[in-house]
Parts: C-alpha cells; structure tokens; sequence
C-alpha cells in the first residue's frame, strides 16, 4: 500500500536524511518527496511532503518512528491532523468584545474554536469555555495567542496542563 | 555508640511532630544507623529548654502544649532564644523548623548560616530563605562542608527531592509539574464535589484548620511558589529566586468555572510547572482520571525525565508527623553518610 504524508522538519542540516533513515530502516520504499527548504510554515518549520510504498504493519512502524524522533506529521493521506484545546476565560468577556476575541483566535493559520459555552453573571464577570481544534504543531502559537489578549482584556484564563 | 546531638528550631506543628517522631523512631533510628539521638535543646519564638543530657521529647511537647512556653520545662527551661540557644549547648545537627518568612527569609536564613560556621548539619522544612537565596545557602552549606538537607520544604510527606536525586540519578529532569499546596486543592476539591463557592469553602477550611486565619499564602499561590523555587534550583539546576515565577492564585476561581470544566470532563487544580523555560503557578485545567486528579489536601508531582519518561509522587503534602517524616527522613540519610 502507498501512503502521502507531510512532515515539518526545522530547518537545520541534517534534519531531512534523519527524516529518512527509517523508511528504509523498516524496509518500506520512499515514492516522492518534495522538500522545498525555503517555503516554511508559519512556526519556522519547512513541511517535507513524502510518499511511502510497503507492507501496512511497516509503514506504521515508520510512522510511529517519525513521531518517535520528534518530528510533526501534520497531514497524512490528504487528512490535516487537528490538536483538541480547551481553554477557560473568566473576566469581562463579553464586555471586552468577545466578537474581536473569536475573529483573533479564528485568524490564526489552521486554528478554528469549535465550541463556545458561556455562563453569565449578571453585571459580575463571566466564565467561558472554549474548544480550539488547531493543526498539529500550532499549540503553541494558540497558547500564545490567548495569552495576548488575556492580557489586554484583563482575563484570567486557565490552560490544560 | 556514636552519639548525634540535635537542637529542634522552631517549636510549633512541624517542630512539635519532630519531637514527637523522635520519641516514636529513637529505637530504629538507632538499630538502623547504630546513632543514638539526642535532642539537647528546643526553642520556640520568645523561650527554649536547654541539657547538655538531653531532654524528653514527650515532655517538651506536653510543656509546649500546656503551659505555652518551653521556659517551662523542668529543671531546663531557658529564656534564651534564637542564634543565642546554638551558643549555648554542644550539638552535631540543627533541625530548623521556623515559620516561613518569604520577605526576609528569618530568622531562618541567619540559623542556618550560624550552623554552617559552627559546621554544623541543618535539616529544614522552611522554604523562605530557599525561595529567596537558594544559591547563597546552598553555598555556604558547600562551603563550610557541612550537610543541608530541605526535602521537607516541598511536598510533606511526597518523597521528590531525594527521590528525583537519588533515585531517578540516571535521568536528565526535564520538568516537574504538580500539585504543591493541600490548602488548594482541598478548596477546589470541595468546590468540584458540592458545587459551592470559593469563599464558603474557604471559610470551613478555617474552621477545619485546614486553611489558616491569613489564607493569603495559600490561596495566591506563594507557597506553591516559593516551592517550584526550591524544585528550580535542585532538581533542575534553574538559578531562579522567587521573583523569577509567575503566580496566580485560587482566589478568582468560582463555581462556573467548576461546572464548566466539568462538563468536558476536566477538573480545576492549582498547578505549579517547573520547567527551563517555564515557572509558573496558576489554575489549569487537568483531565479527570489523568495522575493530576487527586483530591482533598493530598499533593502530587509528575517528573518528566530523559531516560524514564514520566514518573509520578503522591503523598500527604502537609501536618505535623507528616512534614516530620521528610526532616527524619533526611537525618537518617546525615547519620547513614557521616557517622
């Protein structure tokens, strides 16, 4: 069987024979790769797209080898794999523009809130919870992002660990 | 039979259970080590009780309990107090178990240095002159070649400073992220299971004595703090003080934020995070179930390590035996390599 996936490699020597050492270490056949070192992605990261021939039970351990060494598989067979955030707001929420706190988050690369349910409290401040579905590698820049305007708009907010 | 002479700091809950403990453990500590122990002085804030021959741990704790004061023990009783009980009587070991003092680290910080020059061995369970001079007391430890040991200081009874040290010694520490404070995630414990309000919780914690009159170092934080200090410095050679962390507290958590975590199956807990780029303690969501979800006082810490990946603690984080078990614990590891 043949399948398509996209790495992130940081771009350093040495980075893409690292990359490929497994495939043949687990007897699989490397089809394509397309590594184009001065396109990167948003985080600095260069995307390598690679096309593997072999036996299923291989390819998996290829697979879980990649992820082993470190390396992002941020889309495998046409599919972008997603990260699941939960985070909580507590503060003036609403008051604060919550329109303009949706659209930052909703802005960055590859990051969607899939879910948002909030508790008012009468004039008093609000709890919010949000669920963020976010392309693998982008947890960061989410973080970051929440951590931006928590701080303008004075709100507490509580990350997973 | 060697002989190892001990003056008890410091005389209320911690001191107290040390004495306590003693009296329990003399017999083993002695079968284990072959060290009879002896304390030959204790000292509380204002009065101490001081014999070359030794007093009677289960005397000192009734005195203490009974008439307030050790002044008051027979025969023994002294008004000296503070630096001036280390000049007053032959000891090998200091265990120091004064308040906290995260403003100017006493009169924790001066005791300790004073053993140091006498050359004497400190066991500690204060935290402030560890948060606030970590380097410098650990340094003058190092060089009066003497042995300084604070694994009560974090965790009570959660083994995790000897255990990450000793133990896990193959392992490079990449960071520690736990529960540090009881009086936390008691409260939030109770919020998550009743669905009350901070400040009612809070409020029979008082009363329980769970959480003290001025909740204040609890509750913002600063004794996590103070904590994921201790752990910077030691477990991950992080030359931090307690300035470097940022803090925020329990205090603005209420039941929505409970309820609402809960509805994704996440809980609420205080959680200090001691990594190289990284020293924090705030409010974060953990899932239920995961090594994060304990409840009511107890503490716990996951390391996560090079080799071993991630190991797990547990235990009591605070109360007087408790706290006595670590500082006993690392008498004996003094008796064991010295003596």
């Amino acid at each position: 069987m043949r399948i398509n996936l996209v790495l992130e490699l940081l771009d350093s020597p040495g980075q893409l024979v690292k990359a490929l050492e497994p495939i043949s270490v687990y007897g699989a056949n490397l089809v394509t790769v397309i590594h184009k070192r001065d396109y990167k992605n948003e985080n600095g990261k260069v995307p390598v797209q690679l096309t593997l021939e072999g036996e299923h039970e291989d390819l998996k351990k290829v697979v879980d080898r990649f992820e082993e060494l470190g390396f992002s598989i941020i889309e495998l067979d046409g599919v972008v794999r997603k990260e699941k955030i939960t985070t909580i707001f507590f503060g003036h929420i609403v008051d604060q523009d919550l329109r303009d706190t949706m659209d930052r988050i909703n802005k960055l690369d590859g990051v969607v809130i899939v879910a948002f349910d909030i508790k008012l409290n009468g004039e008093e401040k609000s709890t919010a919870l949000i669920n963020i579905e976010a392309d693998i590698g982008k947890k960061q820049t989410v973080f970051d992002k929440i951590a931006e305007i928590a701080e303008e708009k004075e709100l507490l907010v509580i990350n997973e660990v | 039979m060697d002989e190892c002479k001990v003056i008890i700091m410091g005389f209320g809950s911690v001191g107290q259970g040390v004495a306590n403990a003693l009296s329990m453990k003399k017999d083993l500590i002695k079968d284990k080590t072959g060290v009879a122990v002896k304390v030959v002085a204790a000292a509380d804030s204002s009065s101490s009780a001081i014999s070359q021959d030794g007093l009677d741990e289960e005397l000192l704790v009734k005195t203490k309990k009974e008439k307030g004061k050790l002044s008051a023990y027979p025969e023994f009783g002294s008004d000296k107090n503070g630096a001036d009980v280390l000049d007053a009587v032959e000891y090998d070991c200091l265990i120091e178990a004064t308040p906290t003092n995260i403003v100017d680290a006493q009169p924790a910080l001066s005791l300790t240095l004073k053993a140091f020059e006498q050359g004497k061995d400190v066991v500690t369970s204060n935290k402030g002159h560890l948060a606030l001079k970590f380097k410098e007391v650990v340094g003058a430890a190092e060089e009066a070649g003497v042995e300084f040991k604070y694994e009560a200081s974090v965790g009570g009874s959660m083994p995790i400073i000897n255990f990450t040290k000793d133990t896990l010694a193959s392992c490079e520490i990449k960071s520690i992220k736990g529960i540090l404070n009881g009086t936390t995630n008691y409260i939030l414990s109770r919020m998550t299971s009743e669905g009350s309000e901070y400040e009612v919780i809070l409020k029979e914690s008082q009363e329980l004595g769970i959480a003290e009159t001025d909740p204040t170092q609890d509750v913002e934080g600063i004794d996590a703090a103070c904590k994921t200090v201790i752990l910077a410095n030691s477990l991950l050679g992080i030359d931090a003080t307690y300035s470097d962390v940022k803090v925020e507290g329990i205090s603005k958590i209420n039941s929505q934020a409970i309820e609402l975590a809960k509805r994704d199956d996440y809980l609420i807990k205080l959680i200090a995070e001691v990594s190289p780029d990284n020293l924090q303690v705030s409010p974060r969501l953990v899932k239920r179930g995961s090594s994060y979800d304990v409840s009511g006082t107890l503490n716990m810490a996951t390391i996560k390590t090079d080799l071993a990946d991630e190991v797990s603690v547990i235990g009591l984080g605070a109360g007087s035996l408790e706290t006595a078990s670590a500082m006993l614990t690392d008498l004996i590891s003094i008796l064991k390599s010295k003596y």
